[in-house]
């Protein structure tokens, strides 16, 4: 991986970061629109909509409400399309099985993304405290402490793709080629395992009367088709 | 340039550029969020620019005062308060009376549109969206991306710019205005639509696994308790992270072990 693929990964971590919440929310965060423009930004866009879809539906359930900070599952996408696509050269590994190691790898490293957010929004928190402005009321000044936070929450996320990325990188390097024979074996219902997980969750997180019967009656009627046709 | 009495309710020049202006910054505001006070000093630059248009450059520091306060409601519902709160700034300026007190309207409204807003775009329109757009990934199209962003963002922004709008003409009737889109009802429908395609999309992958494995896709019904379990676990508070890192586990231990 050249330095240049580093610099421009870590530009649309940051950036994809910002979108969570500090900017815009246009959604460019959600996995199935980071990893693949990651993937894109590397060359390879396929590898990031699988990463994507993977991962999507694990945390869209956790609602981003007040102060409740879900894991960053934005820097986990993008982390575990970096980390697939430069397996290959390093390793020399590739396909649906690396796909699924780096993620199994990337996804615990979320958890360091909830801290770093919570790190910057306590960082805001001391800036504006620590600023006589919000005392003082000047307008220009005011504006100028509210554009700050945007580099810490940028800083958050640039800390959590690097941490993704370098304990990632020793993780694989030193235990990819151990695991990924078990990864292939598993196979099919390793990939599927995510997208089983992550509906489950969404399933049980997803509030509103009638549910389970409703998710059962779709499940039940399309698999019954699919199945008799 | 200072909003006049005559044209603050119409599409004047000062009135376009005092809605741009609060439209774009709507954007920025959670930049500074933080724990003690969440979107105070956001909304604030959000609505500067307004209240330099109605107070001139010069703006009367309770004016400000009453902004720095704790504020927080759904970013995308936002521009709303931030426009009805103009108009009443504009009402107070031109020394008349905005019949409630700006704060205690704040106050009055942030948390009733946080909860719609959570539920409609957080818990039923992204859900929503993401599942579409994950029917396309599973065919390998490009166009997931996309199709997700066009779905999610098109109610999003009719939000934050019909919202800023109805709130800055409506002022204080903009919150019965919003009462007959029905918001509440609309994100039930949108759970609601949500799980069904997550039963589709769950049965056309077991269908789809069990083709790939030769086997007859009845075996599909498998994944129908194992889900429902899953499910119960996530409602019990069990995090994604856990049920991720324990099934995958095992099925790797199985893998090896077999």
């Amino acid at each position: 991986m050249l330095w240049v693929d580093y610099v421009f990964t870590g530009t649309l971590a940051m950036l994809a970061g910002l979108d969570r919440v500090a900017l815009l929310q246009f959604m460019i965060s959600r996995p199935i629109v980071a990893a693949p423009l990651a993937g894109w930004v590397m060359g390879n866009p396929l590898v990031g909509l699988e990463v994507g879809a993977l991962l999507e539906l694990l945390w869209l359930g956790r609602l981003p409400v007040g102060a409740s900070i879900p894991p960053d599952d934005t820097q986990v996408a993008i982390g575990a399309t970096v980390l697939a696509l430069s397996m290959d050269p390093l390793l020399g590994m590739n396909g649906m099985p690396v796909v699924i190691l780096c993620l199994l790898t990337a996804i615990p490293l979320g958890k360091f993304g909830q801290l770093f957010d919570r790190l910057a929004r306590h960082a805001n928190g001391l800036l504006l405290k620590r600023n006589s402005a919000l005392a003082s009321g000047s307008p220009a000044q005011l504006e100028r402490l509210h554009l700050l936070g945007l580099i810490n929450f940028a800083l958050a996320s640039l800390a959590t793709f690097a941490v993704i990325l370098l304990v990632g990188t020793l993780f694989l390097y030193n235990f990819a080629p151990l695991l990924i024979t078990a990864v292939r074996e598993a196979g099919l219902s390793l990939q599927y395992s995510f997208t089983l997980v992550g509906a489950a969750v969404l399933l049980g997180l997803i509030n509103v009367t009638r549910g389970t019967s409703l998710f059962c009656a779709a499940f039940v009627g399309t698999l019954l088709v699919l199945w008799l046709r | 340039m200072m909003l006049s009495r005559k044209s603050e309710g119409t599409m004047s020049q000062p009135v376009r550029l005092l809605l741009l202006k609060t439209f774009v910054r709507s954007f920025l505001l959670q930049t500074s969020w933080n724990f003690e006070r969440l979107q105070n000093l956001g909304f604030l630059f959000m609505i500067l620019p307004g209240l330099r248009i109605i107070y001139g450059s010069r703006i009367p520091e309770e004016v400000l005062e009453r902004h720095k306060d704790y504020f927080n409601t759904h970013p995308y519902f936002a521009p709303m308060v931030a426009g009805a709160t103009l108009r009443m700034e504009a009402t107070l300026a031109a020394g008349e009376d905005p019949q409630v007190d700006i704060s205690s309207f704040k106050k009055m409204v942030m948390a009733p549109f946080a909860a719609i807003g959570d539920s409609l775009f957080w818990g039923g329109v992204r859900p929503l969206a993401a599942i579409i757009a994950l029917f396309m990934a599973a065919q390998g199209s490009l166009w997931a991306p996309l199709v997700f962003l066009a779905l999610f963002n098109l109610p999003h922004l009719v939000c934050r710019g019909g919202g800023l709008l109805l709130g800055y003409f409506g002022g204080l009737r903009a919150i019965e205005s919003i009462q007959k889109f029905h918001l509440p009802d609309l994100s039930v429908r949108c759970k609601e639509g949500s799980i069904i395609l997550l039963g589709v999309m769950c049965a056309y992958l077991a269908h789809k696994g069990c083709n790939l494995q030769d086997i007859p896709s009845c075996w599909g019904f498998i994944i129908l308790p194992v889900a429902l379990l899953f499910a119960r676990f996530a409602r019990q508070g069990v995090s994604s992270m856990f049920l991720i890192l324990v099934t995958t586990t095992s099925l790797l231990a199985l893998a090896l072990v077999f």
